[in-house]
């Protein structure tokens, strides 16, 4: 008989769990369990009351008087599939009457299920190994990382911060570094940072992947090397301030790696770092860009993080440029359908929750679909693309190049 | 840990459980009850011991499931010792410059559930209904019990007191109501209009009957009472309201049957309170400390 470990869900998310109402706020906002597929299991509700239902079978009172009782095999393997549809979006964290904080309790779930030998999935397992073997998920060598900046070494003064110090640390991230349709946005970016004559430099090809999937995935240990090893580099660095254009990596450096160890630096993404460039005149928008855009909210960044007004303060100060906003927007956002580890094993489920996010944006006339996050704008574009829609998938740090 | 301090964190544990009921045995066993409403105090005793037992099994059932949250990772070791420890540190942060923060937090998301309010104005109100006619039942409850059998008090007992006629009559009449309505309304949800979000499996059903059961129960049992002119139902039945329309329908003899009928209210009442740790119901406790720590914990070091 398998016997659960529940020693590996937390103490807070064990009581969450009790706290849960069932009253199915959730349910109906859940872009994968409730929009996307309408299944049960894979709703915030659904999920918490199968996993309740399975340690109650081991760990619950009558487990106590007459001893535990064998969990059906087909029955966790299904949860822990289930678990993995999810985005972890926020989606339902915002929307709880009962403020349960389930981004914490979806990512110990997997940590749970991680430790239990019932994840992560087979589809992760590629992901992981190449982070682990190649410090990024693409499966691409470490010294092709940086080769994104080739093509910008006449035009832009960016240092190798491990050997020259510098104020302000790019971190790339795996996607924009590796991605040769996302890489433009590393470009824009460093153009951008360029332009307002900051002293700035990347880790080149010593940067390693954030460890952003690998947490979101459960790999708790592998993704503390991974942070322990950044963190290292930052320290080499000694920057004032990091700045991220990936949402992944800004949370996971953000919030994720304080728990490994300090961050000498403050962390920002580059949507705050460009508005305040902006608000202090170290950077002027003179240019114009004709078109009507839309914001879509990286989850990661708006319901992770709080930050929803600062791509649109940077969107309305670009000449030209008219910004409509979608019906469900800020913290009400639709999610990409990447996130989690989604697009990875489940790409259909990712399309049909993209193509959701999709109708959204034409409804509002926009021609312009506006993100700040590779992942999201992979997704996105994707989705636009199979729809044959007319929207063009642009990066903020596009429109910010374009401007100036 | 050693198998030594294991056992000991237990017995510890145990003595205050076992402490707490006793205390409670005690409290109950010793009110005078002149003023209960069943004339055979066999009837009276048997509603005693099942109340005990029922508080008995509401506070192991309580006690055991917090044990199990204290299984879960962040803590170390038993998680009795756990729980031991949990609880002053607990008391120390809140009250380490955090109480007004946290009476802030009680009533504006526990209490006044503000962002159900944003999103159904409808849930909201059935939520605010029954919990708040069940709090309000309760504080009139001990309120009650300790003007009548502590301190006697003549407006309270007499049939004409002004205690009598709007609290014990009127205010407890209303908070029943409250609870009566908002079940109705929850239960016509649930089973009727039965919306998409809402999933009835047998917890949930059980929780609303059972709940339905008891306040419906209350009213039919004032009903007899004052069709039959039981003491304490002689005067002044209007300002029990519904009990009042209740009686209006019954025949004069529903009085000889009234202690039976008060016994299966008053058992069916402490079994509530029993089977509240091991049903939905738990989220009356479980909810505001899910509340409360949302609201005084710090942030991961991005969320703002």
């Amino acid at each position: 008989m398998r016997k659960l470990d529940i020693s590996e869900l937390d103490v807070l998310a064990l009581m969450r769990y009790d706290a849960c109402t069932r009253c199915g706020e959730c349910t109906a906002t859940c872009p994968t369990g409730g929009e996307a597929q309408d299944v049960e299991l894979v709703t915030p509700r659904g999920k918490i009351l199968k996993l309740k239902e399975m340690y109650a079978r081991q760990y619950g009172l009558r487990a106590r008087l007459f001893g535990p009782r064998e969990i059906p095999e087909a029955d966790l393997k299904e949860l822990s599939g289930r678990a993995y549809e999810c985005t972890i979006c926020g989606q339902c964290r915002t929307v709880c009457p009962a403020h349960l904080d389930t981004i914490a309790m979806w990512e110990n779930m997997r940590e749970f299920l991680v430790a239990n030998g019932l994840a992560p999935l087979p589809a992760h397992e590629q992901i992981i190994k190449s982070i682990e073997n190649y410090d990024n998920p693409w499966m691409q060598p470490r010294a092709q990382r940086s080769r994104w900046s080739k093509r910008l070494e006449k035009e832009v003064r960016m240092k190798d911060a491990l050997k020259d110090k510098c104020d302000v640390l790019y971190f790339v991230g795996c996607t924009a570094a590796y991605d040769p349709n996302i890489k433009e946005m590393a470009i824009d970016t460093a153009r951008v940072l360029s332009k307002a004559g900051l002293d700035f430099g990347t880790l080149g090809n010593e940067e390693g992947c954030c460890g952003s999937t690998l947490l979101r995935t459960g790999l708790l240990e592998s993704a503390r090397k991974m942070a322990e090893k950044n963190i290292a580099m930052f320290e080499k660095a000694a920057p004032s301030v990091i700045v991220t254009s990936c949402a992944g990596c800004y949370k996971t450096i953000r919030q994720d790696y304080p728990k490994v160890g300090k961050v000498n630096a403050r962390v920002v993404h580059i949507t705050e770092f460009v508005g305040e460039l902006l608000r202090t005149g170290k950077l002027k928008l003179d240019g114009k860009v004709e078109g009507v855009a839309t914001f879509h909210d990286p989850c990661h960044l708006g319901r992770h993080n709080g930050l929803y007004e600062q791509p649109r303060e940077i969107l309305r100060s670009i000449r030209g440029l008219k910004l409509v906003e979608m019906e469900r927007n800020r913290e009400d956002a639709r999610c990409c359908g990447a996130g989690g580890g989604v697009k990875t094993a489940f790409p259909e489920l990712a399309q049909k929750i993209s193509s959701l996010r999709i109708d959204d944006a034409e409804k509002t006339g926009a021609d312009l679909l506006v993100t700040s996050c590779p992942f999201c704008y992979q997704s996105l574009k994707s989705s636009i693309e199979a729809r044959q829609s007319k929207l063009k998938m642009t990066d903020l740090m596009e429109l910010v190049r374009a401007a100036l | 840990m050693s198998e030594g301090r294991y056992l000991k964190d237990r017995v510890t544990l145990y003595l205050i459980f076992a402490a707490v009921i006793v205390a409670f045995a005690a409290a109950v066993l010793a009110l005078p009850y002149e003023t209960i409403y069943v004339q055979d105090r066999a009837y009276l005793a048997v509603f005693l011991v099942t109340i005990i037992l029922c508080v008995f099994v509401f506070i192991l059932g309580s006690l055991y499931n917090v044990l199990l949250w204290m299984h879960g990772k962040g803590l170390t070791g038993s998680p009795e010792g756990r729980f031991l420890r949990l609880v002053p540190k607990a008391l120390r942060f809140v009250l380490a410059g955090r109480f007004a923060r946290a009476v802030s937090v009680f009533v504006k998301d526990a209490l006044h559930l503000t962002r159900l309010r944003d999103r159904s104005l409808t849930r909201w109100t059935v939520h605010f209904l029954i919990m708040g006619g069940f709090a309000i039942t309760f504080i009139l409850d001990l309120l009650v019990t300790f003007s009548l059998d502590i301190l006697h008090y003549q407006p309270m007992i007499d049939e004409e007191g002004w205690a009598k006629i709007w609290i014990r009559d009127f205010a407890f009449e209303l908070a029943g109501f409250m609870v009566l309505l908002g079940l109705a309304v929850a239960a016509v949800r649930r089973f009727v209009q039965r919306p998409k979000m809402l999933r009835t499996e047998l917890p949930d059903a059980a929780s609303i009957l059972f709940l339905l059961a008891v306040v419906l129960g209350g009213f039919v049992l004032e009903g007899m009472g004052i069709a039959g002119r039981i003491p304490g139902h002689t005067v002044n039945a209007e300002y029990s309201f519904l009990g009042y329309i209740i009686s209006l329908a019954m025949p004069a003899s529903a009085g000889d049957i009234y202690d039976q009928a008060w016994l299966v209210h008053a058992v069916m009442s402490a079994l509530l309170i029993a089977y509240i740790p091991f049903s939905k119901l738990f989220h009356m406790f479980t909810t505001p400390i899910a509340i409360e720590l949302d609201g005084l914990l710090p942030k991961e070091a991005g969320r703002r």
